[in-house]
Formats: structure tokens, C-alpha cells, sequence
């Protein structure tokens, strides 16, 4: 480790895009270095042991988006990676019912009747027009968003793709595509079913990590952004990453290694080094620098261009636009450790649906209420939370009996307001167990007996997230997934497509098209930008070429 | 039932958009009657609406409308809790008593890039919407096609960098999107108020934006028309009448009559039939397609239109008042102006945050204007009337609306309005509130909604009123729909009534 | 905590003709039917198939989804729902009917059971209930789901009218093809079925049916009954010509790719969309292609040889590549390669020589591609007149 180590290329932080192009660019023959400002790899996706003997996947929890075609290329299972299905989900009253979401088709039919016998078909629209949806956005994931203000033939190439797409599928078809990619999620909710308790149970999906209420315009996309997904090709099945999350990053780590790339962690980037508009390494904050013509940032836009670039290397236009590109914390969650399984005196013994996603809230006005909180700078009083005991599944996570609880809460703010003032340093003990206890005290609608069985909780807020992971005001996705903040404007237009206004600086993290979520999109899609501009596209492996 | 009368297009409602499609027809020479079902002819126009904004000068001439664009248009003063009002004429700002705004400059960059934008959009206002389906076999289509190419060029002559810009704000909120240009108060709080005017939003919600640049369509000036908007009405009920067309008050239709899916007539309240070869119906797309018969419509067609959104959230009081009142810090004349409660976008978001759940306004955002000071004619025995439109107040809330509940919307109000008028309740002799439920019941507006079904980016040109039905074009034969329902939407502009009935002349309908 | 709910069973559940079933079933060969389970074969396929087109069998029609339509205006809603004028259906007669979407596209087909002009039941493959909620919205009809309190069997074959009468529903002597009629209280009988042959459909409450069965079963021993599974069905079904939802075309509300709906123009009903009758949910959207002309047909083969050409792609010279084989099988009865095949226009209809199908056969292990013609057939490919004699002769 040294001053005057130069490298092919440097990617600047090892979450699971960095570690994508990392990974593209080193089997490319390129010579590449991650640096990573923690002790560990894996951003957000990540397995940490914070309680002898448990492993937490203590930011993302759950797996599909990852595409197949990168698993493929990568060959990541070989090193270690496996996607677990798991099964269904339910949201649990306060009057001891619930509704569970079987995977059995015919089980899921017959609790929608028990609830509801209007809405058993409607479920089978609903899932029409969304798994439609995904359909017609895959094919995009993995390809570059348009840039419409562009001349260039490779534009117009890819927005006659997109037009092309749009055409095939038909005028009624298009007219559902634009109504749905601007509604909300709510109003989509409320035009198929009839029973709140089923309208919140799928609602969830809609909001999660983002600061909008289920009833804000964009809503149903976000929903489709959590549903593009799929475990081995079944649309919209989510799975755990056997390990936790961190299986992901260490699979991309190992595949690198394998590649002859060099990971240097324990030390984060101080500034990317510019010189006469090129970019020429980055300066670590220990003071270690290192050369490169190419350095792509894995942090999100905000942090990559206003903490860590001298504003003196980029256009006004660029740093205003970088400025108001939208980054709201708006997500919390708690770690636990359990002594052993709760007991869930609504649900048989054994139900599939507990080893699912299981939730409490009831409607989607409680839902829209949990965001006025929000808004005002408080976390939730009657939260949303995303609830799984994903150790059932996975032995790795705890010691045999015992296991390990992840808990998604939406919405808990950054900024959080005391007094009539608003700042991520009103979280402290005091704050962060009260958010906790109103998380448990929920929970509790579920699981009773919940509180008699935690051994141990990491509670996290917004900005532990930030402060840990590096994500702006803890943001999952590096990026507010609203209609002005996706596709040629993602993070900022006339930049959509990896390249930043510094010659041979990338930005590969979520901020970039197509967005969060453990994707890996953004990561290839950036790799196959660098490998074209230095005249290697071919070396692009062809599942994601 | 008796035959009456025979036309070659029979109207349905007779508000401003009805009355300016039946202008529109009788000038090309076609015999046109509207029915209109209450009294008096204006519709909303003439009940809701208390300023004019918007009318679209193309309509405006070939109407012979013009004098009511003309005059000076109406400051707005941004009432401010600490009593440093924000007044904006046009794209000037600064503070009542004259001083100069920080925000100003800000400002009036804002919103010349809206108008710029505004501009753009405009042009597929006066147009069909482009069906996208691309039947690039199809003549009509490839005629919709190139006003949206046109569209996209003008775009393109933006610049690259206001192209960007304006890729990304048509679809953004008015909340982010002015504080990323200035700080919260007055001013932020008047933007983000007209950008949720007439809509079931909050100024958070994606998509206001768009509110914004439709309402600086045509400049975005307000008016205080000469004998108030009973004049306006009046004035488009007279170019009608100049142009031939036969108005009928005081009965509507009750049917739409059909055969061999094409209409052939209407029938009136009172049994009476009139023949026609094409109904325009400027009746909201549910009430219409109710009149036509169900039955008449596809399934997939009527799930649409019975789930529009169109929840009326505007309430209007007019409090008739002893006296003129006042407002400290403002001058005579600037008591003329429009006023505006929001100060702060925080503060109409959360004046959005009640309605969301069918509860009464807390702190709604209220316009408010006194147009006994301008115009001596409406004034009568040195009463005035104080007139106001408040957001965000729900259609029907638990439990429906009695007179306890009545009475706690306009005390809200007037204690709202006393902070900055002081004495007003003691002048307040009669207080009159048209909730969103007795808008509909009088004018038959869904929901009570201003623009008959919410100008949300989901529900506008292609897909305004609903999916598949964006051409005027009604699914059956000689039927089309001239009200707000219609692209390009709300506010009297009078061009869903021009568009449509230019649309009837070219399918050929009547030749 | 004042619920204490019952889980809902998992996976599929049994009729109450379940155990019935299960008693004579040799194979164990089950399949999922819309949440129950239904026999595929309950012994050996073959003999099942020849008894219904020798003797009689009985087949659990349970599952079916069944929904009553019902109140002043249930003609109105059925007329826009299907493309057949039901105006025109006679009190106590059933009648075939296909429903569209509002691209003409088919939703499902099914029967139409008309007890008067303002009381139907209508059965057919796909769940129904939300889409016929929205059908007669605006209008006054119930809509009942009937599919878990109607049970039924399907009585198929030359003996059938011999086996009723031994087992006292005699009454059913004059009842023509598709006529309906409620032969006991609370036991309906329909001359209808899936087979192209001499055959019944007996209702009755859900928890009536096991003693129906029973009753059928005793009375059944002189006539050769037997109980068959849905592979005998689905090869009397082609040989008569019958489409299957699923198989020959796919149900537009079910299809999660686009462009996979069909017209029943294409499918060849045009007999059974009725222009004339108003407007019915696709009518517009029918008559334009109607104008434009169709992309699909869907038209009955006969091929060489005597491989089942099930999934067997259709060319052109032996070189395009112009449709596929939907359902396939080897008649038995008519010793003929038949099938019903999806071509793309105008091949199948205007095009109708030079055909070939491309037959993939694995015999013992080694994989052969045979390539053989094919006739376009009009008729169906089994006719016989003792399924339309009234009264129905003894055998």
C-alpha cells in the first residue's frame, strides 16, 4: 500500500454496485482497486455479527432484484451465493385475525373469500397488470436510460427501443402504462379491492424507502420497483440470501479476488482527484493516494459530488442539480436477536405465512397518517413495518432454537424534530429507544409476548444509516424513486448514463439508473459504459452486454 | 312522446365549455340547441368560480370574448403571519408596503422558465390528444402524431438545458420544487397554493407541478371581470346566442337516445324528444354515459370512469358584510386585491393532511377577494361581499354534513380571515357555504370537483377523462363529451368545448 | 383478541365425490381443477374412453364455477356480457356462449342455464365473480357464486337414458339436446356435456351429490357405468370438436402477455356473435376486425400418420413456420390423427394446402422428427345421430 500505486481503474466504495463493475472491470483484464471506508465490504448489503452467535443482515433483508443475468456472468454462485425463496407473508389485527399471503394459489384464494369474496379475482387483475409491468421494464434494467436532449445515434437508439417497447404494446395498453407510472399506489389499490386489511397488506410495497404517503402520485411505481424482481424467473418472488446480505457482497468480493483485483478496506475516500478536468486517483482519508484514469463512485451522488470533489471540477448547472436531487431518509430498522420463536396466538402452529413477510397495519389511511408524521420531522406513531424471521429458513443466522428478527420500519425521519427544531443529532439513546418501543409496541399486536424474547436489538435510525452505511440521510436507494428522479433524470439529466462531467469519473451506485434496490443493474451498466469508452466493449460478458 | 324539434347537435349542459362548443358549431352553420337543466346558463362558471383566469384568448376570439381578458389583471397578496404581506403582480414581487422581496429575483426566474415551459405544453391544448398507439396506417393519426412531433421539436429549440429541466419538472412536486428556490413563508406558501388550487393535492404530491404551469397556461393573470363571473357567464351565453344557437333552460336530459349505436336524439325531463345527429355533453363522462344507458358501454369502459378521481376538495364561502373591512399595512387599493392564506408550503401541505380522511379543515388554505371594492355595480346599500374559496375541505365527511359542522368550516375560516382582518366577524351578516357536496348537487360536477375529475398526471390528455377515451369521442356513434372532464381539463377556458366540437366537424359526423 | 380465525386449508381440497373416487381409483393419478381435486384417470384411460362413447360414466363437474344472475335486469347484463343474443334462449334451455373483453378478445366460454328471463346461471372454467360484479354494475341483477353449493356430475354415453330411467328419472325422455329441467325438487338435469355424444349434466346442492352419485351408481350396473378421469374427456372433446379454455385458446384475463387474447371470430364462433342483437361488451372492437380481417384461425386437422401432434408446430411448404397444434390425439373411434390447431392468417382458412406438421416421437429412447401433411377438417371429427335422437334410443 502506497502513494504511487496506480491501477487501471479504482472504485470507490464496496457496496454491491461498486463491487459489480468491480468485478466486470476486473474480468475485463483491467486492473482494479476497490477502496472501502469500512473494516467490511457490502454497503447496504451486508452480514454483520453484533450479537455473539446471531449474524444480522442489519440494513437490506431480503433479496430479488439481483438479476440473473449478473449472477450468471459472475458466476457468483460458485462463490458461495444462494437465493432461498420464502413464503408468502401475512398482516396481523388487533382483534387477533389476520390475512395471511399464501403462496399457495389456491390458500390465497380462499383468504381472500374469508375476507372479502369481491376481491379474490381482483387479486388475479391485479396481478395481471403488475407482472405486465415488469414485463415491459425489465428489458430497460439492464440497458442505458435515453438521454431524449441527445442527437447522438446510440439516443435515439435506445429511445427507439424504448418507443418501440411502448408501441408493442398497444394503444390501451400504453394508456394503463402511463396511469400507472404516475398514479399512486393507493388509488390503484382502491380501484381493484374492496377490504382495507388486503389493500394495506400489499400497499406496503409501494412506500417502502421512500418519503411519499401511499396516496402520492408515483407510489404504484415504487410498488413495481419492489415487485420487478424475481427468485428464478417466478415475477415478484422475494428470497433470502442464504448467510444474510452480506453472502451477496462476499460472493462479489470472492469473484473479484478470483479476477486479480485488490480490495483495500478500513479507509474511505477523502476527495477524488481531478486534474484538468480528468480524473487521476482519489486521496483516502488516511492520507493513502492512488492513481488511476478511471474512478468510479460507488456513493450515492449527493455525497460523491458535494462531500468528496471540489466544486471547482464541475458546472454550476451540475452542482445545483446534484443540490435538489432528491435524498430523504425515511426508514428505520430494528436487529433482534430471539431467544427463541414468539409465539403468534392469531396463527396456527407452523403456518407457512410466519416465515414470510408479516406486517400490523390495517388500512391505508393508517398508512397515509404514518406519513403526515413523517412530514412533520417525527417517526410514525402507528408505523408500517416489514417484519421477518428470516432464521427459520436460514440456519446460518442463529443458534439452533433461536433466531433472528429483521424489522423494516416506514417512516422514521432523519432530521427528526425536538422542540421545533429539525436535525439527525436529535437522535440519541433517549430518541432511538422511544422509536423502538413504538416499533415493539405494534409488533406486539402480532406477538404478544415479544419483548420476553429479545436477547438483543440494534435499532436503527436514518442517520446511523448515513453515518454508518454512507448513504445520504440513510436513503435505501440512493435516490427518491419519483417520476422525476428515474430514467434520463437519474440522478441529473443530461447524466443519466453513468458518465459524470469529470472525464473518466463514473458514478455506478443506485443513485444511477435503474435505481436501488440489490439490484446490481446500475453496477453492470456503468461497467459495460467504461468498457465502451476505453474501446473494451466487447469484453462485456454477454448476459448483461 | 313528441318529436319537437330536429338539430344537428343538441348540447348537454350549458356552462361555459357547452356554451362554447354550441358557439363554435352554430359558426360553421350547424343548427345546435343546448339544454341546460337549471335556470340560468353559466354552470360552474357562474356558481364556483369567483375570479377569471385562464380563458383561452383562441376561444376568447373567435368567441368575441375579449373584453373580458382585458383590464388590468389582479395583484395577489400573500397574507403573512407577521404582518410583511407578499404582493405579486405578474412576475414582480415585493412586499406590501413596498419594499423590496429577497426572493424576487428567484421568483420571477421561476416563473418565466414555467411560463416558457407552460408555453410548450400549451400547444397540445388546443389539439385532440395524440392517440399513441401509432396506427401509423391511419391518417388522423399521423395529423396527432405531428403536433406531438411539433411538441417535441419545440422542446428541442428549449435548449438542451431547459429540455432537461423541463423533462424533469413537468413530473415533480411544487413543494420541492420552489424550495429549492427559495425559503419557506408567503411567497413559497402563494406558489405551492396555486399549484394545488381546484385539486385533491397537497403541494408535496408528484405532479403539481403540472398544476402550475396548466394555471400559467395563458399567462397565469387573474381577473375581476366587470359585473363579476354572472358577467362572464353572461357574455359566453351571448356569443351563443349571436351565433344562432336555441338555448333551453330549466330542463335537462334525461336520456341520450340511440339506435343501431349511434344517437338519434334526446329526451327531456318532461318526455319531450328532440332529434339530432350528435350530442355534445358537457356533463361529467359518468352522468353521460348514465343518460346513454350502461349498457351502451364496455365493461373495462365503465370501470374507468366509475373510478376517476374526482373528489371535490373546495369549499366557497361568500360572507356578505356590513362594511368594507380592512387589512393593516394595505392601502385602499390593495384591498382590491386576491388574498391569500398559506403561509408557508408546510402550512398547505398540511392543510391537505385533514381532508385526506374526510375530516374538517383545521387551517385550510383560503383565496379570498372583495369585489364590491372594485366593481360599485355588485355592491348594494354599502354592503360588500367577501368571497372565498377554501382548499381542502372534504365532500362529505363522517357522519355528512349538518349545520354544527357548517358552522365550524366558516368559523374557521372567518377566525382565519380575522387575524388579518380584525372586527370582520362582527361585520359578517350572512355567511354562505357551498361545500363540495352542494357544488355537485347544483352543478352535477362530480364529487363537487372544480375540472370534473382531478387534473392528476394520471388523468390527463391521453388518458383524460379515462383511458381510451381521450378523443371526445363517447364510444357510441354522434356522442361526445365538451365539459372539464375533457382534455385539456378545468378552468374556464372554454377549449374542451372548442376541441370537442372542432372534433365532431372533422369525423364527419354531420356531413 | 376477540377472533379466533380457522386457517384455510392449503393446496387442493376434496369434492364431496372425493371418497367416492378415491375408492375405485387404481391409479391415484389426481390433478388441481380450480382448487379440488379431480381425477386425471381413475383406471386405465383407454377403457374409460370407451365406455363413454359405449356405455355410460359419470365425471365430477364440481369444480365448475357456477354463478346465479338473477333479478329484472339479468337479461340485460347477460346480453352485454355475452356475444350471443340471449333474448333468444328459451325458458329451460341452455345454451353455449363465449364473453369478451373490450378488445373482443375472450374472456372465457361457458353455458348459459336460462330458468326464466329473470333468473340464469352461467358455468364456465375461469373464476367469474368480479367481472360480473362490474358487468351488471348500474343494473338490477344479483350476482351469486353458486360454485361451492351446486354440485354436479356429467353422465356421458349411448346408455345414459337407459341408466336414468332404471335409476327413476325416466322424466327426461323428451328432453332435447340442451333443454333443461328440475326433474325432482332440488334436482336439476341438463342435456348437455363435453363428450359430442348422448349425455346428461345432473345438479344438486353440494351436499346432496354423494347420494345422487350413489343413486346413479346402483342403477348404473346393467348399463356398463364407470367413472372416468379428464384424459378420456379430453379425448371425446376433440374428437367433437370442443375448445378448452387453456388449451385451444388462452383467457384474456388470464394471459399475463399481451396480445395473447383471441376473438371468437378466430376461434371460428361467428355463428355465435350476434351484431345484430346491440351493444355487447367487444362488439366494436369486433366488428373492426371483422372489417380488418382476423390474425389467427382456429380450425380442426387431420394428420398423417399416427403420432398425437400435441404442441406440434404447423409450416408451410414444409418451411414457414404458420401455427401449432393446441390439443391432439389419436381418435380411437375414428382411427384418425386428430387435432384442433392455431394458424396465423390466412394460413387454416384461405391457405389451406401444403401444410405440414413437425411431429417430435421418442420410441424407446430414440428421438425421430417426422414430417406429415395435414387436412383442414370443417366438421367435427365424431358425429353420431343418437346424440340428438329425442327421445334418446336404449343404447
Amino acid at each position: 500500500m502506497g502513494q504511487h500505486d496506480t491501477y487501471d481503474a479504482i472504485i470507490a466504495g464496496a457496496g454491491h454496485n461498486g463491487l459489480t463493475t468491480a468485478c466486470y472491470l476486473a474480468k475485463a483484464g483491467l486492473k482494479v482497486l476497490i477502496v472501502e471506508k469500512n473494516d467490511w465490504i457490502g454497503g447496504a448489503s451486508v452480514s454483520r455479527s453484533l450479537h455473539d452467535g446471531w449474524t444480522y443482515s442489519n440494513c437490506s433483508y431480503v433479496c430479488s432484484l439481483l438479476r440473473r443475468e449478473i449472477v450468471r456472468d459472475l458466476e457468483l454462485p460458485r462463490f458461495g451465493l444462494q437465493v432461498i425463496p420464502y413464503e408468502g407473508g401475512a398482516s396481523f389485527t388487533p382483534d387477533g385475525d389476520y390475512f395471511a399471503y399464501y403462496s399457495d394459489h389456491d390458500a390465497l384464494r380462499r383468504e381472500m373469500f374469508r375476507h372479502s369474496p369481491a376481491d379474490v379475482d381482483a387479486y388475479e387483475r391485479f396481478s395481471q397488470t403488475v407482472i405486465r409491468q415488469c414485463r415491459f421494464i425489465r428489458p430497460f434494467l439492464l440497458r442505458n436510460a435515453p438521454d431524449p436532449s441527445s442527437l447522438r445515434p446510440r439516443d435515439l437508439n435506445e429511445l427507439l427501443f424504448l418507443l418501440k417497447k411502448a408501441h408493442g404494446l398497444g394503444a390501451k395498453e400504453l394508456g394503463e402504462t402511463l396511469r400507472f407510472w404516475t398514479m399512486s399506489i393507493g388509488d390503484f389499490l382502491d380501484e381493484h379491492f374492496e377490504n382495507d386489511l388486503i389493500k394495506a397488506h400489499i400497499a406496503g410495497a409501494g412506500i417502502i424507502g421512500t418519503g411519499l404517503g401511499v396516496y402520492s402520485p408515483g407510489t404504484a411505481y415504487v410498488l413495481l420497483h419492489h415487485y420487478m424482481g424475481d427468485v428464478d424467473g417466478a415475477i415478484g418472488a422475494w428470497g433470502f440470501a442464504r448467510g444474510g446480505m452480506g453472502a451477496i457482497a462476499n460472493a462479489l468480493g470472492a469473484c473479484f479476488e478470483e479476477a486479480g483485483g485488490t480490495i483495500v478496506t478500513g479507509s474511505g475516500v477523502d476527495q477524488f482527484l481531478v486534474k484538468d478536468g480528468k480524473t487521476v486517483g482519489v486521496a483516502l482519508e488516511n492520507g493513502d493516494t492512488y492513481q488511476a484514469p478511471i474512478v468510479a463512485s460507488n456513493m450515492d451522488v449527493k455525497r460523491t459530488f458535494l462531500n468528496h470533489t471540489e466544486t471547482k471540477h464541475l458546472p454550476e448547472d451540475f452542482t445545483r442539480a446534484v443540490k435538489r436531487f432528491k435524498i430523504r431518509g425515511s426508514s428505520g430498522k430494528l436487529n433482534i436477536a430471539l431467544d427463541s420463536l414468539p409465539e403468534f396466538p392469531a396463527a396456527p402452529k407452523g403456518s407457512p405465512f410466519l416465515r414470510g413477510d408479516m406486517h400490523c397495519s390495517q388500512s391505508l389511511n393508517e398508512l397515509e397518517r404514518a406519513y403526515d408524521d413523517w412530514k412533520e420531522g417525527h417517526w410514525s406513531k402507528d408505523p408500517y413495518f416489514d417484519m421477518l424471521i428470516p432464521s427459520q429458513i436460514d440456519p446460518t443466522l442463529a443458534p439452533p432454537g433461536k433466531h433472528m428478527m429483521t424489522v423494516f420500519v416506514q417512516y422514521a425521519p432523519y432530521d427528526l424534530e425536538v422542540n421545533g427544531v429539525r436535525s439527525g443529532e436529535n437522535w440519541n439513546d433517549e430518541t432511538r429507544k422511544a422509536f423502538a418501543d413504538c416499533v415493539f409496541d405494534k409488533i406486539e399486536v402480532a406477538m404478544p409476548d415479544i419483548r420476553k424474547h429479545v436477547l438483543h436489538a440494534e435499532i436503527r435510525t436514518p442517520w446511523d444509516i448515513e453515518k454508518e452505511v454512507g448513504l445520504t440521510e440513510g436513503n435505501i436507494f440512493q435516490g427518491e424513486l419519483t417520476f422525476d428522479q428515474l430514467l434520463f433524470n437519474r440522478p441529473v439529466p443530461g447524466y443519466a448514463q453513468y458518465r459524470t462531467p469529470i472525464d473518466g469519473m463514473y458514478l455506478v451506485g443506485s443513485s444511477a439508473h435503474p435505481g436501488g434496490g440489490v439490484m446490481a443493474a446500475p453496477g453492470a451498466n456503468a461497467a459495460r459504459e467504461i468498457l465502451r469508452n476505453i474501446g473494451k466493449g466487447d469484453l462485456m460478458p454477454k448476459h448483461a452486454a | 312522446m313528441s318529436v319537437s324539434a330536429t338539430y344537428d347537435v343538441v348540447v348537454i349542459g350549458g356552462g361555459h365549455n357547452g356554451l362554447t362548443a354550441a358557439a363554435t358549431l352554430a359558426k360553421k352553420g350547424k343548427s345546435v340547441c343546448v339544454i341546460e337543466k337549471a335556470e340560468a346558463f353559466g354552470g360552474m362558471a357562474r356558481e364556483v368560480a369567483h375570479l377569471l383566469y385562464n380563458l383561452h384568448p383562441k376561444v376568447a376570439r373567435e368567441l368575441g370574448l375579449g373584453a373580458l381578458n382585458e383590464g388590468k389583471p389582479l395583484s395577489t397578496i400573500s397574507l403573512a403571519e407577521d404582518g410583511n404581506h407578499v404582493e405579486i403582480s405578474g412576475d414582480t414581487v415585493r412586499f406590501a408596503d413596498g419594499a423590496a422581496h429577497p426572493d424576487a429575483a428567484a421568483y420571477a426566474e421561476m416563473i418565466r422558465r414555467l411560463k416558457k415551459f407552460a408555453g410548450v405544453l400549451g400547444q397540445l391544448s388546443t389539439k385532440t390528444p395524440p392517440k399513441l398507439d401509432g396506427g401509423l396506417t391511419s391518417l388522423a393519426t399521423l395529423g396527432e402524431l405531428a403536433g406531438l412531433a411539433k411538441m417535441g421539436l419545440d422542446l428541442k429549440r428549449l435548449g438542451k438545458k431547459d429540455m432537461n429541466e423541463f423533462l424533469r419538472v413537468i413530473l415533480t412536486n411544487a413543494y420541492d420544487l420552489v424550495l429549492d428556490e427559495m425559503p419557506d413563508g408567503p411567497l413559497a406558501g402563494a406558489l405551492c397554493a396555486d399549484a394545488v388550487r381546484g385539486n385533491f393535492v397537497g403541494p408535496r404530491s408528484p405532479g403539481t407541478v403540472f398544476n402550475l404551469m396548466y394555471r400559467l397556461g395563458q399567462g397565469g393573470d387573474v381577473r375581476l371581470p366587470k359585473g363579476g363571473m354572472i358577467a362572464v357567464a353572461r357574455a359566453f351565453e351571448d356569443a351563443a346566442r349571436k351565433a344562432g344557437v336555441d338555448l333551453r333552460a330549466g330542463q335537462g336530459v334525461t336520456r341520450v337516445l340511440i339506435e343501431n349505436d349511434t344517437v338519434n336524439g334526446v329526451e327531456l325531463e318532461d318526455g319531450t324528444v328532440i332529434n339530432t345527429r350528435a350530442v355534445l355533453s358537457s356533463a361529467a363522462p359518468k352522468a353521460t354515459m348514465e343518460m346513454a344507458g350502461i349498457e351502451h358501454f364496455d365493461v373495462e369502459a365503465a370501470r374507468r370512469m366509475r373510478h376517476m378521481r374526482c373528489k371535490g376538495s373546495v369549499a366557497k364561502l361568500t360572507l356578505t358584510l356590513k362594511d368594507a373591512p380592512s387589512i393593516k399595512g394595505l392601502s385602499w387599493d390593495q384591498m382590491k386585491s386576491r388574498f391569500l392564506i398559506a403561509p408557508s408550503a408546510a402550512a398547505v401541505e398540511r392543510s391537505f393532511n385533514p381532508v385526506k380522511y374526510n375530516e374538517l379543515p383545521t387551517a385550510p388554505v383560503i383565496e379570498a377577494v372583495i369585489p364590491t371594492l372594485s366593481d360599485v355595480e355588485v355592491a348594494s346599500d354599502g354592503r360588500h361581499i367577501l368571497s372565498a374559496n377554501i382548499q381542502h375541505v372534504p365532500h362529505t365527511p363522517e357522519g355528512g354534513w349538518d349545520d354544527a359542522k357548517r358552522r365550524h368550516v366558516i368559523n374557521t375560516v372567518v377566525a382565519q380571515l380575522e387575524t388579518h382582518m380584525p372586527g370582520l366577524a362582527a361585520l359578517v351578516e350572512s355567511p354562505d357555504l357551498l361545500t363540495p357536496a352542494d357544488i355537485e348537487a347544483r352543478t352535477g360536477a362530480p364529487g363537487g370537483h372544480w375540472h370534473h375529475a382531478e387534473m392528476g398526471v394520471d388523468q390527463i390528455l391521453t388518458v383524460r377523462p379515462v383511458n381510451g377515451m381521450a378523443h371526445y369521442r363517447f364510444a357510441i356513434g354522434g356522442l361526445y363529451l365538451c365539459g372539464a372532464a375533457a382534455h385539456p381539463g378545468g378552468d374556464v377556458t372554454g377549449l374542451p368545448g372548442r376541441n370537442s366540437a372542432l372534433q365532431l366537424l372533422k369525423d364527419g359526423v354531420l356531413s | 383478541m376477540s377472533k379466533t380465525p380457522t386457517a384455510v386449508p392449503v393446496g387442493a381440497i376434496p369434492t364431496p365425490l372425493y371418497e367416492r373416487m378415491e375408492a375405485i381409483s387404481t391409479t391415484k393419478s389426481w390433478a388441481n381443477w380450480a382448487g379440488y381435486i379431480s381425477p386425471l384417470v381413475l383406471d386405465t384411460v383407454e377403457f374409460e374412453y370407451f365406455a363413454i362413447r359405449n356405455q355410460s360414466t359419470l365425471f365430477d363437474i364440481s369444480p365448475m364455477h357456477k354463478y346465479r344472475i338473477s333479478g329484472p335486469d339479468a337479461l340485460k347484463v347477460l346480453n352485454r356480457l355475452v356475444t350471443r343474443d340471449v333474448a333468444k334462449l328459451r325458458d329451460g334451455r341452455v345454451g353455449y356462449a363465449l364473453w369478451c373483453d373490450e378488445e373482443g378478445m375472450v374472456i372465457d366460454d361457458g353455458t348459459i342455464f336460462r330458468y326464466t328471463e329473470t333468473d340464469f346461471l352461467l358455468c364456465c372454467q375461469e373464476t367469474m365473480y368480479s367481472w360480473l360484479l362490474d358487468s351488471a354494475w348500474g343494473f338490477e341483477a344479483d350476482i351469486i357464486d353458486e360454485s361451492h353449493t351446486i354440485a354436479g356430475v356429467s353422465l356421458q354415453g349411448p346408455t345414459t337414458f337407459s341408466l336414468l330411467k332404471e335409476a327413476g328419472l325416466g322424466a327426461v325422455e323428451d328432453m332435447k339436446p340442451f333443454d333443461l329441467r328440475e326433474v325432482e325438487p332440488g334436482l336439476w338435469v341438463s342435456r348437455t356435456g363435453f363428450t359430442g355424444d348422448l349425455g346428461y349434466e345432473l345438479w344438486t346442492a353440494w351436499d346432496d351429490i354423494a347420494a345422487l352419485w350413489d343413486r346413479l351408481w346402483a342403477a348404473g350396473g346393467n348399463w356398463g357405468l364407470r367413472a372416468i378421469g379428464a384424459e378420456a374427456l379430453n379425448m371425446v372433446r376433440i374428437e367433437a370438436g370442443f375448445i378448452a379454455a387453456g388449451v385451444d385458446f388462452q383467457p384474456v384475463h388470464t394471459a399475463m402477455r399481451l396480445h395473447r387474447g383471441r376473438s371468437p371470430l378466430e376461434l371460428g364462433f361467428e355463428k355465435l356473435v350476434h351484431f345484430e342483437k346491440g351493444h355487447f361488451n367487444g362488439r366494436r372492437a369486433l366488428l373492426q376486425q371483422r372489417e380488418d380481417g382476423m390474425k389467427h384461425h382456429l380450425v380442426k386437422i387431420d394428420i398423417g400418420g399416427f403420432k398425437p401432434a400435441d404442441g406440434s408446430l404447423i409450416y408451410h411448404r414444409k418451411k414457414k413456420e404458420v401455427g401449432h397444434v393446441t390439443s391432439g390425439v389419436w381418435s380411437p373411434t375414428m382411427k384418425q390423427n386428430i387435432a384442433l390447431a392455431e394458424f396465423k392468417a390466412p394460413y387454416g382458412k384461405a391457405i389451406q394446402d401444403d401444410l405440414w406438421v413437425e411431429i417430435y416421437v421418442n420410441e424407446e429412447g430414440q428421438w425421430d422428427k417426422r414430417i406429415v401433411p395435414l387436412t383442414v377438417v370443417d366438421k367435427p371429427f365424431f358425429q353420431n345421430a343418437r346424440s340428438r335422437a329425442t327421445p334418446p334410443k336404449s343404447f
